[in-house]
């Protein structure tokens, strides 16, 4: 049996991993127990709004951290490294009909579903006109059906903050009535002309003095920049998309469009394999072991990636007695002492939860290193919420992590590992 | 904050709105005597909203405490009449297991017999054919009344009954003072702790059924009631393991039993004498201790998720020449103070258990009633809480069916605990919920495994358009439609909703971390990267304390909010 390259995990790092290593011809094997964190998040990318560099550019932030933390995943790829990822995500996104703005150069702030005003990065064309920049009054407007979106506390909160805001609810037009509605049936919904066409009424006699209507991100899964652009014409102002509770649309979108880049460029997504154990000798992995429908699989590993995630992806797993354990590998962790230590006591404790930091911890080649600084495996690197980065969450950088880690490795892998593999 | 004091005048005013002091409430009430409760948190915030569900057959007192076994094995049977809508019957497994001595089960049914609690040794194979998930080395098995009761929808169906024969309950006021003329206690100073206005209630007759505050009532009459506050840990797991309340059969102990109510199986408890009820917390150490006892009676307990863990305080009255504290009884106390301590106007009773509440209340109330010649007999054993009639008990697939029958899926707000967006609407319009706790106390809103996650975010969101529509006189959107619009203006702090939703963040984050592990731990972090990702919680301007009607910031119920 020939060796393959081998990433585990599907959440932003991994599929970001799965690309570079297609893209260079080495048809990569992507194993993962679920689907990750993608259908769950809003779908921004945060590079860093952290509250150890405020009031300064997104960019000459990233340079101070990359100074002031030199261990941190950020300084091993340096700017370059980030900028290379952000670039190609780009024009991932951008070939699919679903392109993101922003970049390395300042944190544009997009009002939350709860009026709160939050910075990010890169942003899907579809929300760029929430931007907090462009002033005037905003109309908040939502579905009773749509559970987890209520305009008029969103509307509240920004006028708090001296954000001209109103919310309303808009009516589902006749025929769309339902025993239960998801994110997913309003998004096929706002494919259908005849829809678009009764919301963006509803919203033209709703606008008022608004310039600019919010809704929640749920319009259309395939060509959600076509539907705001039609919403856009008959409503008469401008429209974007407020992410929301889980399961994410924005998420799916993105989902969908690495699925169809990795397998075209050559790889392929096994959904439903939970890998339980790797084998490995003198420093090197060569195997892994996967469970899919209660059956063990063997996999011959010539190099992988391990992108699992943290504790909210599954890749580290913990218990009663306070143990804390890598899910896929059995590799060393970083995390605190006893469970007494996992917690603050304030859930919005600053500094965020010590348990939440755990992760694994590498050399600047993102190799996994054991408690006395040796290599682990040579031909496994780490990427994303896998790895030992303080708590991003409290950074403010967790998918621009995941998704400027994963790239970095996956080329890393690709151009460091010998040609033969390429088969 | 000093506002007018206000003047009120009742034959009884009853402190504490726990189930003892509701149960008098609606006792005296439905004898023609004005009553008045006050509460200073709301319904059931004290010992009867963090109990353990088991509607005791008697079974665990029939060595240790024979009158008490007696008294809850005939509750028992009456609660089952009037409120058979809060109860499930379970039925209850008393088993011998490899730890436990193998003789004790003789001396166990000797004592149910002795004590007229009904009890059949059943052999291991039927236990085990009814219970699976039992450890399979179990000797003996003695099965009892045990059953699985609701002390927040019953303290809410007493208080609603009550209220109709015409008591007043009124939660969030908190008694500061008691004034005394001379040799007799006349009146309480109250703080309404919503709008800070200071009452004074006039009353022939005060009760103390402040619990395991009773000792801090007294003393506010310059009185001693010793109460020892014996603290208990409990905690739900996210499954029925079992579908019996399952006891060791030992002398009663920490760890001991496992009682499946609604969705969840509670394991419970320890006992740790605290200086204070009001200040407590829950030990790692106690958390280990009942997972690993949880695993004796049930291999694999520790697999299951742990949902949440609480704690009550016992109010256990410490009698004189009493030194143990293990020896002090758990059947309650009536002391009249004008008999002991020549002050008249007060009655203190204390201790008890939730399943002899009923009884406590017709003896004290028998007192009172004596006392101001009113003769009525007391009918609490018969009538039955209004929603009972039928005559049904409460059965787990209670919630579902209805749901199913009125097809309001689309209407969930809570999908763990099967919540609809009307019973949420309710419990803010009709029963006045004022936060998010009170919402989930008589709903189970955020009970289930999510930990809130989701629902919280959306009961916080309805209950600001709830408020918003009233202070506006806007109409309320109700069932899904209309529009309830209103323009907020700038000089508006923060969403109401939003700094409802952060404090009920922290105090269940409070709640949540003593059983924070496997995927309970991950089920945080979700919850985590929601609030502070998706809807960055943490980056809204800070209004808290700018809200009278947060009444959770007073110091007098705050204490579980504060770390
Ligand atoms: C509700 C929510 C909102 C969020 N919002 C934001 C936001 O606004 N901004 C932001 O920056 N970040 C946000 N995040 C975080 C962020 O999107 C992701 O957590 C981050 O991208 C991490 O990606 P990842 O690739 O490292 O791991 P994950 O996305 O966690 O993926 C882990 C993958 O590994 C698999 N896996 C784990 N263990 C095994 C195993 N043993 N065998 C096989 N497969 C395994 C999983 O199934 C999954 O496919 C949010 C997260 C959530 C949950
Ligand atoms: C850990 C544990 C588990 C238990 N499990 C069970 C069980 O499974 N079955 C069972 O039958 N019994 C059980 N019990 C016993 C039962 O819970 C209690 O006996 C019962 O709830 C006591 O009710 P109460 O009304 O007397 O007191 P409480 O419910 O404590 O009510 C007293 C009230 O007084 C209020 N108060 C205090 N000070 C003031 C003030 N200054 N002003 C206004 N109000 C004030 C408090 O807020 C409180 O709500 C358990 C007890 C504990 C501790």
């Amino acid at each position: 049996m020939t060796s393959r390259m081998i990433v585990i995990g599907a959440g932003l790092s991994g599929l970001m991993s799965a690309l570079a290593l297609a893209e260079a011809g080495l048809r990569p094997l992507l194993l993962a127990k679920g689907y990750g964190t993608t259908y769950w998040t809003g779908g921004t990318i945060d590079l860093l709004a952290s509250r150890r560099y405020p009031n300064m550019p997104l960019h000459t932030a990233l340079t101070h951290l990359i100074v002031a933390q030199p261990e941190h995943p950020y300084a091993r790829m340096e700017l370059d490294g980030i900028a290379a990822a952000v670039d190609r995500f780009r024009t991932l996104t951008k070939a699919a009909g679903y392109p993101y703005v922003g970049g390395l150069e300042r944190n544009v702030v997009l009002p939350t579903a709860l009026g709160a005003l939050r910075p990010t990065a890169l942003l899907p064309a579809t929300m760029a006109a929430g931007d907090v920049r462009l002033g005037g009054e905003i109309l908040i407007a939502g579905f009773h059906e749509l559970r987890d979106f209520f305009p008029p506390m969103a509307a509240a909160n920004l006028q708090a903050q001296h954000i001209p805001a109103r919310g309303v609810y808009l009516t589902l037009p006749d025929g769309y009535q339902r025993h239960d509605y998801s994110p997913r049936s309003f998004a096929l919904w706002f494919e259908q002309p005849n829809f678009r066409q009764a919301i963006g009424q509803q919203l033209r006699t709703l606008r008022g003095t608004a310039t600019r209507i919010g809704l929640p991100a749920v319009l259309g899964l395939r060509d959600p920049l076509g539907v705001v652009n039609d919403l856009q014409q008959i409503s008469g102002a401008q429209i974007f998309e407020i992410p929301t509770l889980p399961p994410s649309v924005p998420g799916m979108r993105l989902m969908n469009i690495f699925h169809q880049a990795i397998t075209v460029a050559g790889g392929r997504i096994q959904i439903g394999s939970e890998v339980r154990r790797g084998l490995g000798a003198e420093g090197v992995l060569t195997h892994i072991f996967s469970e899919a429908a209660a059956r063990e699989q063997r996999h011959h590993v010539a190099a992988c990636v391990l992108a699992t995630g943290g504790i909210a992806g599954g890749g580290i797993s913990t218990d009663f007695r306070g143990t804390v354990h890598e899910t896929a590998l059995n590799l060393p962790l970083h995390a605190p002492e006893s469970r007494q230590a996992w917690f603050a006591s304030r859930f919005l404790h600053t500094e965020g939860h010590p348990i939440f930091s755990a992760g694994v911890p590498t050399d600047d080649q993102f190799r996994p290193l054991d408690s006395t600084g040796h290599v682990v495996y040579a031909n496994v690197m780490v990427a994303g919420s896998a790895l030992l980065a303080g708590d991003p969450v409290e950074d403010r950088a967790v998918s621009g992590l995941a998704l400027t880690t994963g790239w970095h490795v996956g080329t890393l892998l690709a151009t460091s590992l010998p040609a033969q593999l390429a088969t | 904050m000093t506002r007018t004091q206000q003047l009120l005048q009742t034959d009884v005013l009853i402190i504490g709105g726990g189930a003892t002091g509701l149960g008098a409430a609606r006792d005296l009430a439905m004898r023609g005597i004005a009553t008045i409760l006050v509460e200073k948190g709301d319904l059931t915030h004290g010992t009867t909203g963090r109990y353990h569900g088991l509607l005791h057959s008697g079974g665990r007192y029939v060595i240790k405490d024979p009158q008490s076994a007696t008294e809850c094995a005939h509750e028992n049977r009456i609660l089952r009449k009037i409120m058979p809508q809060y109860i499930e019957a379970t039925g209850g497994f008393f088993v011998t297991t490899p730890w436990d001595d193998p003789d004790f089960g003789d001396k166990f049914m000797q004592a149910c017999h002795a004590t007229d609690v009904p009890v059949q040794e059943i052999s291991v194979d039927e236990a085990l054919r009814r219970e699976p998930a039992l450890n399979p080395k179990i000797s003996r098995v003695f099965e009892v009344e045990d059953g699985a009761a609701d002390s927040f929808m019953s303290a809410y169906g007493i208080a609603r009954s009550a209220r109709e024969h015409g008591a007043q309950i009124l939660n969030y006021h908190f008694v500061k003072g008691l004034i005394r003329e001379g040799e007799r206690v006349v009146a309480a100073e109250v703080e309404d702790l919503r709008t800070g206005e200071i009452k004074r209630i006039g009353a022939t007759w005060i009760l103390n059924a402040a619990g395991a505050w009773a000792g801090k009532i007294a003393a506010l009459a310059g009185l001693r009631v010793d109460v020892v506050p014996g603290k208990g840990t409990m905690i739900a797991m996210n499954h029925r393991m079992v579908n019996t309340v399952i006891n060791r059969c030992k002398m009663p102990d920490d760890g001991d039993i496992i009682v499946p109510i609604h969705t969840v199986a509670v394991i419970g408890t320890t006992d740790i004498a605290v200086p204070d009820p009001d200040v407590y917390g829950i030990e790692p150490d106690e958390v280990t201790f009942l997972m690993e006892e949880g695993e004796k009676l049930i291999p694999g307990f520790t697999r299951y998720r742990a949902l949440r863990a609480w704690a009550g305080v016992r109010p256990l009255y410490k009698q004189e020449g009493v030194t143990d504290d293990r020896d002090l009884s758990r059947a309650y106390v009536l002391i009249d103070h004008a008999k002991r301590d020549g002050i008249d106007g007060l009655l203190s009773i204390v201790g008890g258990k939730w399943t002899t509440y009923r009884l406590m209340a017709e003896e004290i109330v028998n007192v009172v009633a004596a006392r101001l010649g009113n003769t009525t007999p007391c009918r609490t054993a018969e009538e039955v809480i209004p929603g009972g009639e039928a005559q049904q008990l409460y059965w787990l697939g209670h919630n579902l069916a209805h749901v199913e029958q009125h097809q309001a899926f689309g209407e969930l707000i809570c999908e763990c605990e099967l919540v609809t967006r009307e019973q949420v609407l309710d419990a803010i319009a009709q029963s006045g919920a004022a936060n998010l706790d009170d919402i989930r106390r008589e709903t189970r809103l955020g009970m289930g495994p999510c930990q809130g996650g989701f629902c919280t975010y959306r009961a916080a969101a309805l209950w600001s358009e709830w408020r918003t529509a009233r202070d506006h006189d806007v109409h309320v959107p109700y069932n899904g439609h209309g529009n309830g619009q209103h323009q907020p203006d700038a000089s508006e702090p923060n969403d109401p909703g939003t700094e409802l939703l952060r404090h009920f963040l922290q105090a269940r984050w409070k709640g949540l971390t003593a059983i924070m592990w496997g995927d309970q731990l991950r089920q945080a972090r979700l919850d985590q990267l929601i609030y502070l990702d998706t809807l960055g919680i943490d980056l809204l301007p800070d209004a808290a304390g700018e809200d009278p009607e947060l009444v959770t910031h007073h110091p007098a119920i705050a204490t579980e909010y504060h770390v």
